[in-house]
């Protein structure tokens, strides 16, 4: 461990390009101590090919894979994992994704933001600031130099200075009076943060927000409906259903900055069980897109779910990575989506190669010519009931997926929920206008070929609908957690328990990690309550 | 996306906090005396750039809250004919998705519009006071909150909207194929079923009940037995209750399993069971009543 690698090499642009060209095992053998300069984040480290010993987005880099490429804890040390901190928060359960950045975690629940010391678990500062809105859960901030991004219940977007927590600036991403609140970490790009929107209470229209890093002055929309008389407005009876037409932009999306594409998962149209005054395809509702991140010009899109009728966003992480598809090197792209079907594009033209099921699904019968499945008309939702699966909870949901390019599987969190959708309202609806029962909910750990999406092996998490968000290290480590509050390793080539701990409550958010001081931690938050794991002292004190 | 169903009562009460407030705020206790009275209006020319009108829209049932209650009359009198009958647009705009209204608290925002009218859109002034406009928005606040919690099923949801199904055939599905009676009765344990539950429950309990139905017999390496209520289950660990009501946990590695899901055979009925079915399940089941006992 003789390489020192602090914070002055990502300041560099000639040190970043050392970098890129340097192994990964270089990388791996890289000793971070948390510096004594400033405590910021360049820019270019967002540009890292692959991840590093950080985690300065929601995902860990761009492409949304969940792959650390650290493997000091792995598959021949992780029975000795141990505890090496707690904090807790005495507060909502924890669902964000913690970024550190230069020995600080900085994380999230509605209303609050939490710095603390990634080392030791130290409070650092906390910001709270109370708004009327939604709260159903927080994911987490975004980080550009010494700046945080936050998103609030109330859909305005903050920016903290992230040395103290305090407040800078704020600024409407859209009316929470109309029914807009706001839930996700933001993605930064260049000069822009990139922001989206929830709420499919209400009728309204989904928007992604470009504001300036500085200011926060807007510098472009885009509206997950077209404008009026746009390509895709066709796909909407008329102006009115087509400006309530729903499609939040929940979660985080993915960029590939040799294409300088982003990459963003919309929502469910509006209204949310009921067609009849939303009759045509929806776009782009239940929808991938692609995206010119300078100008939130549209460049391709691919529609998972036509004419959604069950709630089934497509907001579930588009991941990239390069890899081989018949006999070719494609830029591809990959979503398990809520609908229970895995989609593989290439993500250079949005030209569909794979769609399959990757769990029990009732509602599709075949594929249509563009990879779309083509839902049964019995699975649409009465007024006296339609057995469906999934339920509108998803045969997958927000819960992190993750690809390991050492084994080439997609992991996905799967759920088979039985359900009854029921349509309660008649006549003209407005926001849900009915609402689906449960019957009944298990859960699975699916790894998938990502060729083909064909389940490769499967791993049975418990009856109850499993949240937890998934991890692949190059230790040869896949972390998650079953229904049943354990905490689980998991070998990634075969699915196999490697080891396992009763954390007490459901992880309802992924697991991440970094290395500092020569130590790899691994950070989970269970329940309020932060926990960073690593292996004991006593082996680190052998170097 | 949702989590869960509290939650998203909290929008509702969140978003629409101003909406509920005004809505349950006032309420004096008096008859609506304005029923009989016609239009307090002329029919206004028709709106340029509306939606056309809608063939389902129908007036809703009537609100309890006696605001609101007048504010459907006269709303009905004096707007419904080119906003809707219900309010979700005709020839005017939908006026449950308008941001005016949505900011609107008692009348102060739709006041302006009612009394001012929109000339360049097509809406003459109204002349009405500003009772009648408060008693509209509160009408209109509570066709939004109406909305808001349109996005669960309520306890109450009426049988007939579930009773399509023939009877008959669920009878005879409940005695053949579906191998109902392999382990129930429709004079033993599921006399009087339809009785004991609402009819939406009925329903969930007749294809899944809720419930621990599971029970697991233990066997240690030195042969000891233990069988009781399975409590949980896991990769690693099992634990039950014994007949005597004691507990006990094992680690998975060191005794063998066997559990016995009594909900096994509806399990396997979900993943074959057509809508037809189901329907037709539902509507022999809701017959299983004691004369007078349901609810």
């Amino acid at each position: 461990m003789s390489v020192l690698r602090d914070q002055s090499m990502n300041r560099s642009h000639s040190f970043a390009n050392v970098l890129r060209a340097a192994s990964v095992l270089l990388l791996l053998l890289a000793m971070r101590a948390p510096s004594l300069a400033a405590q910021g984040l360049d820019p270019s480290a967002l540009l890292q090919k692959q991840a590093t010993d950080t985690w300065p987005t929601y995902n860990g880099d761009y492409s949304g894979k969940r792959y650390s490429p650290l493997d000091q804890i792995n598959a021949g040390n992780v029975n000795q994992l141990t505890l090496a901190w707690i904090y807790r928060t005495r507060g909502q359960a924890i669902k964000a994704s913690s970024l550190e950045v230069n020995g600080i975690l900085y994380f999230t629940v509605p209303d609050n933001v939490y710095a603390i010391d990634a080392r030791f678990g130290l409070p650092i500062w906390h910001f709270e600031r109370k708004v009327t809105g939604d709260h159903i859960g927080h994911r987490g901030v975004a980080m550009l130099k010494d700046k945080l991004y936050f998103e609030t219940s109330d859909a305005h977007l903050l920016c903290l200075n992230a040395k103290d927590g305090k407040l800078l600036w704020d600024v409407q991403l859209a009316d929470a009076k109309l029914g807009y609140f706001a839930t996700m970490a933001p993605l930064v790009i260049g000069n822009h943060i990139i922001a989206g929107v929830s709420g499919d209470s209400t009728d309204i229209r989904g928007i992604l927000t470009s504001v300036d890093p500085d200011t926060g002055a807007v510098q472009w929309h885009w509206y997950t409906e077209p404008d009026p008389g746009q390509p895709g407005s066709e796909t909407w009876p008329d102006t009115d259903a087509l400006l309530h037409g729903g499609g939040m932009t929940w979660m985080t999306g993915t960029y590939d900055p040799e294409l300088n594409l982003l990459y963003w998962g919309t929502g469910n149209p509006n209204p949310v069980l009921v067609g009849d005054r939303r009759l045509g395809d929806n776009l782009y509702t239940c929808s991938i897109v692609a995206l010119n991140p300078d100008t939130g010009k549209l460049q391709w899109a691919f529609q998972p779910s036509p004419h959604d009728l069950h709630d089934w966003d497509a907001v579930q992480t588009p991941i990239l990575f390069d890899a081989d598809y018949k006999g070719k090197k494609r830029k591809l792209l990959a979503q398990a989506s809520r609908n229970g079907f895995y989609f593989l594009l290439d993500r250079t033209t949005g030209e569909h190669l794979a769609t399959s099921e990757f769990i029990d699904q009732t509602w599709a019968n075949g594929v249509d010519k563009k990879g779309r499945p083509i839902a049964k008309p019995e699975a649409t939702p009465t007024a006296d009931g339609a057995l469906v699966e999934p339920g509108s909870d998803g045969a997958t949901n927000w819960m992190a997926p993750s690809f390991d390019p050492q084994t080439g599987l997609f992991y996905v969190m799967a759920r088979r929920i039985i359900s009854v959708f029921y349509r309660t309202v008649e006549g003209q609806v407005e926001g849900w206008g009915g609402r689906d029962r449960n019957l009944y909910m298990d859960s699975t750990l699916r790894a998938l070929d990502y060729k083909t999406g064909k389940v490769v092996w499967n791993h049975e998490l418990g009856e109850g609908e499993d949240t937890a968000g998934i991890l692949t290290t190059a230790g040869h480590l896949l972390f998650v957690a079953d229904h049943l509050n354990n905490l689980l390793a998991l070998d990634p080539a075969t699915g196999s328990t490697l080891w396992h701990l009763n954390v007490g409550d459901h992880v309802v958010a992924g697991p991440t990690t970094y290395q500092l001081a020569g130590r790899q931690y691994l950070l989970v938050p269970v329940g309020d309550t932060m926990y960073a794991f690593s292996l004991p002292e006593k082996t680190e004190a052998k170097k | 996306m949702k989590e869960t169903s509290t939650s998203k009562l909290l929008v509702a009460l969140l978003v629409g906090i101003s909406l509920l407030t005004a809505i349950v705020a006032t309420a004096a206790a008096r008859r609506p005396q304005d029923q009989q009275k016609p239009a307090t209006a002329a029919a206004p020319a028709a709106a340029q750039n509306g939606p056309a009108p809608l063939k389902k829209q129908r007036r809703p049932a009537p609100p309890e809250n006696e605001e609101a209650a007048r504010g459907q009359t006269q709303y009905t009198a004096s707007c419904a004919f080119c906003h809707g009958a219900d309010g979700t647009g005709a020839r005017g705009p939908d006026l449950l998705r308008s941001p005016v209204v949505a900011h609107d608290v008692k009348g102060n925002m739709i006041g302006d519009v009612v009394h001012n009218g929109r000339p360049d859109k097509g809406m003459p002034a109204l002349p009405l006071t500003d009772a009648q406009i408060a008693d509209i928005a509160a009408y209109l606040h509570w066709r939004i909150a109406e909305g808001l919690s349109s996005s669960e099923v309520p306890n109450g949801y009426p049988a007939e909207k579930l009773l399509t199904g023939n009877a008959q055939a669920g009878k005879a599905f409940f005695e053949g194929e579906g191998g109902c009676t392999k382990c129930h009765s429709a004079t033993g344990d599921l006399a009087n079923v339809s009785g004991k539950y609402s009819a939406i429950d009925l329903e969930a309990q007749m294809l899944y009940p809720e419930g621990n139905f599971k029970t697991a017999k233990i066997t240690t390496k030195s042969g000891e037995v233990v069988e009781g209520k399975l409590n949980h289950l896991d990769e690693f660990t099992v634990s039950v209750t014994d007949a005597n009501g004691w507990f006990h946990a094992f680690a998975r590695n060191e005794v063998k399993v066997e559990v016995t899901d009594k909900l096994a055979a509806h399990r396997a009925l979900l993943d074959k069971l057509t809508q037809t079915q189901m329907h037709d399940l539902y509507a022999y089941v809701h017959t299983l009543e004691t004369e007078g006992q349901h609810q």
